[in-house]
């Protein structure tokens, strides 16, 4: 400050307040820099760059005051989750996907990291600290945190038990869209009766009743029914649970896991089968061909070739099971047995078939398989399905109006993923750390190089060369510790990262997860969070519940 | 959506109204539940949340090294110390009502420094690693090279704007983060005299402490037709660097035979005393005491030869020294005396040095330190006028791992959900929740509570067998991976939370240097 103490009084006194700017003994003074003072950083890159974003979010947030009340104005909302996609997974991805253009990639971002808001959720479920995908997505489809490991109902719920489900379903954000006259939508990578696409559908006191065969015989005698079934009575079921209620079940369906809908029995295999019997069922029900019954008018597709023959113009209802379990790894997917379609083209088929409705429409889209390539401790093929994710999310942005449609993008949980040492600007990520201003590897205490990417615990190392099936480790002895990296080269596909306690499958981590949101109602996104609120945004924005 | 026959016929009366009066039936359940009343109550707050724009005081506060992993840990051990299940609650700061992620990366290097990333908060654009207020034509170590590439800081321009300014930081006040508020150095590490090279010295850069001592007029030199006061308050650590190696210049808190580094036998203390007569130039928690708020003009507080202590390690300083939080109250107090306002950047220096040596103790008692030091500052300004940030230059290596069941003691092993015995790795053994990819490894200094003990033990990297030991005590230190010096700073993106005038415009995924614009948007500074 300039001579203030000194002269407080004076001024105070002698001048008004609008001749005081400079304080009577500095009228020669000024108070500030001119822009050639200041011409170092005016006249550089960065600077330039950040007076711009300053006026990106002005203009954001005269945007957000234009709306005043968001309440209803998102005709059409989608949620992303990238299961397991904590921030440390977005920072790499980032990374890889810019060195992958020929850029430097740090100063890259992903499709939805350039969307105007973003916040913070708190992943733990009502009885975990680091939760699990089950409890965190029901959070996000009901507006309540529950247990681990629980589908569709609230904490009152005891796991496992089928008896404790009734009077502790919870209603979804898909069933009130279905409800309020919206078309609805599910796509995953993993199977479709996998945790985090079976959220919104499904009420079940254990993630893990995929089909009647995964179920105790308790629970079947109790009326308990397997989430693949769920799904195929989905319509039936809610208009059963509230009476009075007239809806026409889910239109897209896309995503894997055919085992559970199919009985045990060779004869109901599909092309694309990878074991020899490929269906699990114990009841000898066909689901698909209950499905098509249900929907005559819907399409049932197992491939590729059937994906790109739907017309999404004429189409009102599609079933697409492309995978006998989960859909492959993206850098794994030609190896498919019958081709299967990547998330951008479900996500982008998806948009096309549920946006000819004109009440709007609900879409969840998972990214199952980040979470399952950190599982099996191979940064590769996590970051690569990132990337792929963030190309999904762009085809949404590239078929919505923005003034109309809510898009947010998530994370249900992280993982123990780490970006470690002094790399300089540029190192590939997937490489080893090179310090700034170095070309060769920095070495360890123990001599040895190290990689910038890591697990603190997980299956540990394995160099499995041009592999892009991350699972292939879980065939292979624990590698947990260190290894001489030396003459590894680190970026292959096949490259699984040194861990520090061996598990025979890396953890999820507990720390907060970033939620994006862009359209109306995006600046609910802010601040830290219960990642419940995610369900609370969505229900406003859309006005899902109010229209009575 | 509405059977499609009824759809049609119904689309001229807008809405399946009588399905929509069920769809709010079916929420009864949901609405009696606690989780979902909250969530509608969050909701209701941020729908009325309001903006203004002009800022009159700014405060930055920094967590060095404070991922987003080491505050969801913190706030559980909050919570925990409070008798809670720990997970549920917030750090102060957590429920401010604007955030974004930052990226935090250097021109040069892809997990940064704090020079670097400091550098890019205070000025605007981002630079090299290890290089403090100049732009990235720097060479870093060339002095030569730092002429021209200088640039301004908020804290010379709120100066210059008349505003009062402070720095606060438990490292040395001439540590990378405090340094970039003030300083221009092709160096970070050139704190003292004697930490610079002889070319640097005749080649005429200054060393940090003699910067700190000669802002005003260097700053007046610098730029034309200005005359500024000075920073008005400066609280930290980093004596030696302020004193001649002479045993005489001692102060009563030196814990070095020899407490002063200087090589140039200037005594920097007496001469900000000589600039400044009535300034207050105080060592410990008796002459912070002692000071008057409403009447002191400039105080200079260097509170420990070097780093002032841990949090938790606090009590055991030789002549005694404030808390972060009380440093934070006494700043504002003096700092709000101007009319015109005021500028003060808080750094919690030492969660950076817990971490680096492996003790998450230490960096989490600390980061718990730090948002009761943002809660004093709250509690000590009008949220009309007063912008607060606060955000991390970095991460770190750290991780939470395993599935630990609810409330389970976040410096504990992983006990599961429903169990009581804590989960067995493969190798047979338990493993704690927190953990760090590399380091110094797994130490057990039982009832120490200072972090950096940690690097007289020999490295010990890999697992070792927890089963009889105390991993919550004060002196464990976690197993780690890749054995190095000194656990390392991580690359992924910091959060950054605001509250206050303009702190709508922290906003999505930003470039670090963004905070630069977001604070002098809110105060003017440069237009």
């Amino acid at each position: 400050m300039k001579n203030f103490k000194n002269t407080l009084i004076t001024i105070a006194t002698v001048c008004s307040l609008s001749a005081c700017n400079n304080g009577e003994n500095s009228a020669t003074n000024k108070n500030g820099l001119s822009e050639s003072e200041l011409k170092t950083s005016v006249t550089n890159t960065w600077f330039a760059q950040g007076e711009k974003a300053i006026t990106t979010a002005e203009a954001n947030w005269q945007n957000v005051k234009d709306i005043a009340d968001p309440k209803g104005k998102a005709k059409n909302i989608i949620l992303f989750v990238g299961d397991g996609m904590g921030v440390s997974t977005l920072t790499a991805a980032r990374i890889l996907e810019g060195q992958g253009k020929g850029m430097l990639g740090e100063e890259n971002r992903l499709s939805f990291e350039t969307f105007p808001f973003s916040g913070f959720a708190k992943t733990y479920n009502v009885d975990a600290q680091t939760p699990d995908s089950a409890g965190t997505m029901t959070a996000m489809m009901s507006g309540v945190k529950t247990d681990a490991g629980v589908l569709g109902v609230d904490a009152d719920i005891l796991r496992g038990d089928c008896s404790s489900v009734a009077g502790n379903e919870m209603s979804t954000a898909l069933e009130l869209a279905e409800i309020a006259g919206k078309s609805t939508g599910v796509i995953s990578t993993a199977r479709i009766t996998h945790a985090t696409p079976a959220a919104t559908y499904a009420k079940s006191a254990e993630r893990n009743w995929e089909d009647v065969s995964d179920m105790p015989e308790a629970a079947i005698t109790a009326g308990c029914e397997d989430i693949a079934s769920q799904l195929v009575n989905f319509e039936a079921n809610l208009e059963a649970r509230n009476s009075g209620v007239d809806v026409d079940g889910i239109e897209v369906v896309f995503g894997g896991g055919r085992r559970h809908f199919l009985p045990k029995d060779a004869a109901f295999n599909s092309i694309d089968a990878a074991s020899s019997v490929e269906g699990d069922r114990t009841d000898s029900r066909d689901l698909t061909a209950e499905w098509k019954t249900a929907y005559s008018d819907g399409m049932y597709i197992d491939d590729q070739a059937s994906f790109d023959a739907i017309n999404p113009e004429t189409t009102t209802r599609v079933l697409g099971l492309f995978n006998e379990s989960h859909m492959q790894y993206e850098a794994d997917r030609a190896n498919d047995v019958a081709g299967e379609p990547s998330l951008s083209e479900m996500t982008s088929k998806a948009i096309n078939i549920l946006d000819n409705n004109e009440k709007g429409f609900f879409l969840t889209v998972e990214s199952g398989r980040i979470d399952h390539a950190h599982h099996a401790g191979n940064a590769y093929n996590a970051l690569n399905d990132t990337i792929e994710f963030a190309k999904a999310v762009q085809t949404a942005i590239d078929n919505t109006n923005p003034e109309d449609t809510l898009i947010i993008v998530t994370a249900d949980h992280s993982h123990v993923f780490t970006i470690a040492g002094y790399p300089k600007r540029g190192n590939p990520i997937l490489g080893k750390v090179v310090g700034v201003g170095k070309s060769e590897a920095s070495l360890a205490k123990d001599g040895m190089p190290y990689t910038t990417l890591g697990y603190t615990n997980g299956n540990g190392y394995q160099n499995l060369g041009s592999e892009t099936n991350a699972d292939a480790t879980y065939s292979l002895a624990n590698g947990a510790g260190r290894v001489d990296l030396t003459n590894v080269d680190t970026t292959t596909p096949g490259f699984h990262q040194e861990a520090l306690v061996p598990l025979s499958s890396e953890t999820h981590a507990g720390e907060d997860v970033a939620i994006f949101a862009s359209g109306p109602g995006a600046h609910l996104v802010t601040g830290t969070n219960e990642q419940s609120l995610i369900f609370h945004i969505m229900n406003y924005a859309a006005n899902l519940t109010a229209s009575e | 959506m509405c059977k499609k026959s009824i759809a049609l016929a119904l689309v001229s009366v807008l809405s399946c109204t009588g399905f929509s009066v069920k769809a709010t039936e079916l929420l009864n359940d949901q609405k009696t539940n606690d989780w979902y009343k909250q969530g509608e109550q969050v909701l209701t707050k941020k729908l009325a949340q309001k903006t203004t724009n002009k800022a009159k005081n700014v405060i930055l506060f920094v967590g060095d090294g404070m991922g987003i992993s080491t505050l969801t840990a913190a706030r559980i051990l909050q919570g925990q110390q409070a008798g809670e299940l720990g997970e549920e609650g917030y750090l102060s700061f957590e429920k401010f009502p604007f955030s974004a992620l930052v990226k935090t990366y250097n021109v040069d290097a892809q997990t940064p420094d704090s020079a670097g990333t400091m550098t890019a908060m205070m000025s605007g654009l981002k630079s090299d690693a290890g290089v403090l207020g100049v732009d990235e034509n720097i060479e870093r170590g060339n002095c030569a090279s730092a002429k021209g590439s200088e640039v301004a800081t908020l804290l010379e321009l709120a100066e210059i704007r008349g505003l009062s300014t402070g720095i606060i930081s438990t490292a040395r006040i001439t540590h990378a983060t405090p340094a970039a508020t003030y300083a221009k150095s092709a160096d970070r590490n050139w704190e003292d005299i004697s930490d610079m090279p002889a070319e640097a010295i005749e080649q005429g850069c200054q060393d940090i402490a003699l910067q700190l001592v000669n802002f005003e007029q260097n700053l007046e030199q610098r730029y034309q037709d200005i005359d500024v006061d000075g920073i008005e308050v400066v609280f930290g650590g980093g004596r030696r660097h302020f004193l001649p190696k002479e045993a005489a210049f001692n102060s009563a808190d030196a814990v070095s035979e020899i407490e002063g580094d200087r090589s140039d036998s200037l005594d920097l203390t007496a001469q900000w005393q000589t600039s400044y007569p009535e300034g207050k130039y105080i060592i410990d928690q008796a002459g912070f005491d002692a000071l008057d708020t409403a009447n002191t003009t400039q105080v200079l507080g260097l509170f420990n030869e070097s780093h002032m202590q841990y949090e938790a390690d606090r009590a055991n300083d030789i002549a005694g020294e404030p808390s972060l939080t009380q440093m934070t109250s006494k700043a504002i107090d003096i700092l709000d005396n101007n009319d015109k306002g005021y500028f003060l950047t808080v750094e919690s220096g030492r969660i950076d040095h817990g971490h680096h040596a492996g003790s998450a103790y230490n960096a989490l008692t600390d980061t718990i330190e730090f948002a009761k030091a943002v809660q004093a500052a709250i509690d000590s300004t009008n949220p009309d006028e007063t912008l607060i940030l606060v955000t991390a230059d970095h991460s770190h290596v750290f991780t939470i791992a395993g599935y630990p069941k609810r409330g389970n003691p976040i410096l504990g092993k992983v006990v599961s959900v429903g169990k009581t015995d804590p989960t067995l790795a493969s190798d047979g053994m338990p493993y704690t929740t927190v953990g760090y990819t590399n380091g110094l490894g797994h130490h057990n200094l039982v009832g120490e509570t200072d972090a950096d003990k940690g690097y007289a033990e020999a490295v010990n990297i890999g697992r070792m067998d927890l089963t009889t030991i105390d991993s919550t005590d004060s002196g464990y230190h976690q197993e780690a991976n890749i054995p190095l010096g000194s656990e390392t700073h991580a690359g992924e993106d910091i959060s950054l939370h605001a509250i206050g005038p303009g702190a709508h415009l922290v906003q999505g995924n930003i470039e670090q240097s963004v905070i630069f614009h977001v604070i002098n948007k809110a105060l003017g500074l440069t237009k």
